[in-house]
């Protein structure tokens, strides 16, 4: 009896759980770096402005704040007075003291410095400039000891 | 007894069904999931504590922009730089037609003509303001706009859109590079709030 020699060639790779996982890893990587960004809330509708430059390194230490109206789908407004969306409540401005010094105290726990952590304060462009100084007045207290302020805003310009 | 040869076999063909499906479901699921997010910047500001008395000196470097609003709405009503009105004294500009509006301005249809012409006199007033304070410091990035600095006096009611642009129009300037793409060029880096003003009724 005989038998034919078979003929090895290269062993071929089955490519299929290779693609699979490089597919998974982007995926991951991709929903990883969405959440970075996501420190945005919708009903807040931003400034514009052309120098609004995203900055090329993110800050190391930033507490956000939304401030914003409650708006029907029509977008007009359903309260004159605006809202700061904290943590998943609407709140008045005036109840975000409380909310400051329970910030403070994480930062403290943390051993980070409040005095390092800028607050950046993501105002709809149609709240009064006066409640947003009202934040930053309060966050300037004593009892708290903000720092570094800053302002957000969307970078768009007229296409002019 | 003859065994066939297996030649014709030797080539495994990829299986391509399970990476089509899995690509479709990455696809799907990223399509479901994309929230088109616009670049967001920022801009630093101060707001001293207490007014500190003021000296010859510091009246100086101190850029005064003064703004004021329509308690009912927030409008801009006038916008200085020192002594100088930027705003009230521009004229009503033409109505903006429909397609100019949001082709040009990215507003929406049903936006109200008082607000596209607000919108674009205080474009002009910015404009402006933006070449006042080139004005002051001479040439952008010049070393002695480092002590240079700008304190905003808005209106509580002023909506804040103003003062985002007030800002913009301080900080700098956007110039074409050579290779003609834009950068921003610095104005003054350091802009500060004057105290709150109170509240007022409409």
């Amino acid at each position: 009896m005989r038998f034919k020699p078979s003929k090895a060639g290269p062993p071929e790779v089955d490519m299929t759980p290779m693609i699979d996982i490089v597919f998974q890893l982007i995926a991951f990587f991709m929903v990883i770096t969405n959440f970075e960004q996501t420190q945005a809330d919708e009903r807040v509708k931003l400034a514009k402005d052309q120098l609004a430059i995203p900055p090329a390194v993110k800050r190391e230490n930033e507490l956000v704040i939304q401030i914003g109206f409650l708006r029907d789908e029509n977008a007009r407004n359903l309260d004159p007075q605006p809202f700061v969306f904290y943590a998943g409540e609407d709140l008045r401005i005036e109840a975000m003291e409380a909310k400051l010094r329970l910030e403070k105290q994480i930062y403290q726990d943390q051993e980070k410095n409040i005095k390092d952590v800028t607050l950046v304060i993501r105002a709809d462009a149609e709240v009064p400039v006066g409640v947003v100084q009202e934040l930053i007045r309060m966050a300037q207290d004593t009892n708290i000891g903000f720092e570094k302020f800053a302002i957000k805003a969307i970078q768009k310009q007229d296409q002019k | 007894m003859k065994i066939r040869g297996s030649r014709s076999a030797d080539k495994i063909e990829a299986q391509m069904a399970p990476m089509i499906d899995v690509v479709f479901q990455l696809l799907i699921f990223f399509m479901l999931t994309l929230k088109i997010i616009e670049p967001e910047g920022d801009f630093s500001v101060n707001m001293p504590l207490g007014q500190s008395p003021t000296d010859s000196q510091s009246i100086s470097t101190v850029i005064k922009v003064k703004m004021t609003s329509n308690p009912a709405n927030g409008w801009m009503e006038s916008l200085k730089i020192g002594e100088t009105e930027l705003f009230a004294n521009l004229a009503l500009p033409a109505e903006v037609p429909d397609e100019i509006w949001t082709k040009v301005y990215g507003g929406l249809p049903i936006d109200p003509q008082p607000m596209r012409q607000q919108h674009l006199r205080a474009q002009r007033a910015f404009e402006s303001l933006n070449n006042q304070v080139l004005g002051v410091i001479g040439a952008p990035g010049n070393p002695l706009a480092d002590e240079q600095e700008v304190e905003i006096d808005a209106d509580y009611e002023l909506n804040a859109q103003y003062l985002i642009n007030a800002i913009g129009a301080c900080r700098g300037a956007m110039r074409p590079d050579t290779d003609g793409k834009l950068r921003m060029v610095d104005y003054i880096k350091k802009i500060k709030f004057s105290p709150p003003h109170a509240k007022r009724t409409p």
